[in-house]
């Protein structure tokens, strides 16, 4: 028999314990903590230009009606998807042909690293470890001089340039599409090699033994059991682009490539001061996207962090 | 269908430091059309490389394979026209156990697609995994999943199948179960099947032949009767037969075995055998000892002993016997009794060593000098 254990329950308010109230406590206050810049930014957005303050930016607009109209003000709304509308669709365009290809590209690279064995195998592995290493700073000259004065994808770009829905000033998209897709590239292979490793060698000596060949044991049986991962993958890179200022700025520089994280540098800035609701409707419309992939790949990408 | 042949095959793994290590050395084997060769050994003694080899899944360092009389060690598996049973089955996780078994046809055959289909319906029906067909492997028991890793590699009709392990992972009596099931089923095929185990039981009860490798030397090929009766050598006298036969290392003394108090008096014929040899391993299997009440010894091959330890078994008993408990290092030997016989710790009984039933094997190389005889010529034919 055990002797008695501890003191008798400490009761306290509403049946619970007190360090059990202050651990409550504290989780109440850190959920605050946390989402207390997203709510100033949304009170903000629909707080009227004229009536904001500055004070209290937390709080729901004490006046939130547009004065005299009995209506809310979602001018600051409509001024963002005006402002960001072109950056936006070039994001768009950016964001998800990058996505894919590093993804894609990453997960055969894994394959041929991991899967399938030849000499030489680990030389090249070692090179896409080395290039996560690579800091974004040391290829920056590099990367204008390659894009500007070796690659002429621009002269690629100007005849296309009479079919529809091409214009001339895609080519710095491609460009950045091409950059993106081959620095996005180690961490992919990284990733889908750590899945890989885990699939069971058996299981491809039995693909081959039943004659498949290393195309076919990549496209129906790699592939279907690597969606978990590429749901993990695509969210990653999905944030990664679209949230890239860097590369932006030393590819498109300016003009009418500008992507959305350089038009959200300059809207609602102007001589006469900042008008704060555009900028927080600007910053909200800016990252629905990133919040759209997670709610919709969230339970693949939980299944692929999990597995 | 066809026959196999490895002539003299080696693998030798090279490590990263350059140091060589022989796998497989010099192993050949012909595998009739149709039989069932069972390769089996300790872990580590190159079967499964072996397998992996015919396969083509290992290249071959030095040898060559012949399925059908022809050369096939350059061949990539998937053209070698051969299936194999993985120990973890190795089913496609994410295609249904229709999928599964239509994949082989699918990449290997010209097949059509209500053709391949066909198959896989009769395949199942074999295998009586019919209402399986839908679903996925993680939704299927061990034994299910055997099955459906069983009619994968069945419904291509390959020219052979190669089973790595693959009862290992059922449980015991399920293990019997399919032992007999997969010899029905290669017996009604009749397709040339090499079959791997480290299991001498499985070795024993399924293969029309065994072979028996150590250290990646083969070391006997022959019918199951005939490793077990007549050895080549104590490695295979000693891993074929379960509980293991004992062995004695004794000095020749004249036409007597001696060793602390035991003495064994050898016929002509047996002396014969090891001529010149000042120190021989005698050998006998646990079930030819007989075990008699004390007392009334009435030739040299008959020896006092005390029972140490009864293992019982139901149907019969092991028991550990000993020459003499009281020293420090006592000789320990084993034999069977039947299981109804009323046997325990500590009593004095007399064993039996009867002189047809003893094997003779070199202290140092471990090759049989002599192995036991039958009464009859009749009986040495039924056994072997």
């Amino acid at each position: 028999m055990s002797t008695e254990t501890g003191r008798p329950e400490e009761r306290s308010l509403f049946g619970y314990s007190l360090p059990r109230l202050g651990l409550y406590a504290i989780l109440a206050g850190m959920t605050v903590f946390y989402l207390i810049p997203i709510e100033t930014g949304l009170m903000t957005a629909i707080t009227s230009p004229e009536t904001y303050t500055g004070q209290f930016p937390y709080l729901p607009p004490l006046e939130p009606l547009v004065p005299n109209t009995g209506q809310f003000s979602l001018a600051s709304w409509q001024g963002a998807l005006d402002g960001l509308g072109q950056g936006l669709v070039n994001s768009l365009i950016l964001v998800v042909p990058a996505t894919i290809f590093s993804g894609l590209l990453g997960s055969m690279a894994a394959f041929g690293l991991t899967t399938i064995s030849w000499r030489g195998q680990v030389g090249i592995y070692v090179l896409f470890v080395a290039g996560i290493f690579i800091p974004y700073q040391a290829v920056l000259v590099p990367l204008t001089q390659f894009w500007y004065n070796v690659v002429p994808l621009r002269a690629v770009f100007e005849p296309l340039a009479a079919l529809p829905l091409v214009e001339t000033y895609h080519w710095k998209l491609v460009a950045l599409i091409i950059t993106h897709t081959a620095y996005g590239l180690p961490i992919c292979t990284l990733l889908f090699r750590a899945h890989y490793k885990k699939l069971s060698d058996e299981m491809v000596e039995a693909a081959q033994l039943d004659g498949a060949s290393v195309a076919t044991i990549y496209r129906r049986i790699i592939l279907p059991l690597s969606i978990p991962m590429f749901a993990v993958v695509f969210i990653y890179q999905f944030t990664q682009i679209w949230n890239d200022l860097l590369f932006a700025l030393t590819i498109v520089q300016f003009g009418d490539a500008a992507v959305v994280t350089q038009e959200l540098v300059g809207i609602g800035v102007s001589q006469s001061g900042t008008n704060f609701p555009l900028r927080m409707a600007a910053a909200l419309l800016a990252a629905l996207p990133t919040l759209l992939v997670y709610v919709v790949f969230g339970d693949k990408f939980a299944k692929g962090v999990a597995a | 269908m066809a026959a196999l042949t490895l002539d003299n095959i080696t693998k030798v793994f090279t490590e990263d430091d350059g140091n060589e290590i022989r796998a497989v050395d010099e192993v050949s084997v012909d595998i009739e059309d149709g039989e069932f060769l069972v390769l089996v050994g300790p872990s580590g003694c190159g079967k499964s490389t072996t397998l992996r080899m015919i396969a083509g899944l290992e290249t071959i360092t030095s040898g060559e394979i012949r399925l059908a009389g022809g050369r096939i060690n350059e061949k990539p598996p998937a053209e070698r026209d051969i299936a194999m049973v993985f120990q973890s089955y190795a089913l496609y996780p994410h295609m249904t156990v229709r999928e599964n078994m239509s994949f082989g046809l699918e990449e290997s055959t010209e097949m059509a697609e209500d053709a391949i289909s066909e198959m896989v319906a009769d395949t199942a029906e074999l295998m009586e995994i019919e209402e399986l067909l839908d679903r996925k492997p993680s939704d299927l028991s061990g034994g299910q999943q055997q099955r459906v890793a069983l009619g994968r590699a069945i419904v291509r009709a390959p020219e052979a199948f190669l089973m790595d392990e693959p009862l290992s992972n059922l449980d015991a009596k399920l293990r019997a179960t399919m032992r007999t099931e997969l010899q029905r089923i290669q017996d009604d095929l009749d397709v040339t099947t090499v079959y791997v185990t480290h299991d001498q039981t499985e070795a024993m009860t399924m293969g029309d032949r065994i072979a028996i490798l150590d250290d990646g030397i083969l070391q006997q090929v022959g019918t199951p009767l005939e490793c077990y009766h007549t050895p080549n050598n104590r490695f295979v006298a000693g891993f074929i037969g379960d509980p293991s036969m004992n062995f004695f290392e004794m000095d020749v003394d004249d036409d007597t075995l001696v060793v602390d108090r035991f003495a064994y008096p050898l016929k002509p014929a047996q002396q014969e055998a090891i001529a010149g040899k000042s120190r021989v391993v005698f050998g006998i299997r646990p079930e030819d000892i007989r075990i008699k009440e004390p007392g009334g010894i009435s030739d040299n091959y008959q020896f006092e002993v005390t029972i140490d330890v009864v293992e019982p078994r139901g149907d019969e008993n092991t028991v550990h016997l000993t020459f003499d408990r009281n020293v420090s290092d006592p000789i320990t030997f084993t034999a069977t009794v039947s299981g109804l016989r009323d046997v325990s710790a500590g009593d004095a009984v007399v064993a039996t060593f009867p002189p047809d039933s003893i094997h003779l094997f070199d202290t140092e190389t471990g090759v049989a000098l002599h192995n036991r005889t039958f009464e009859s010529e009749d009986a040495t034919k039924q056994v072997l």
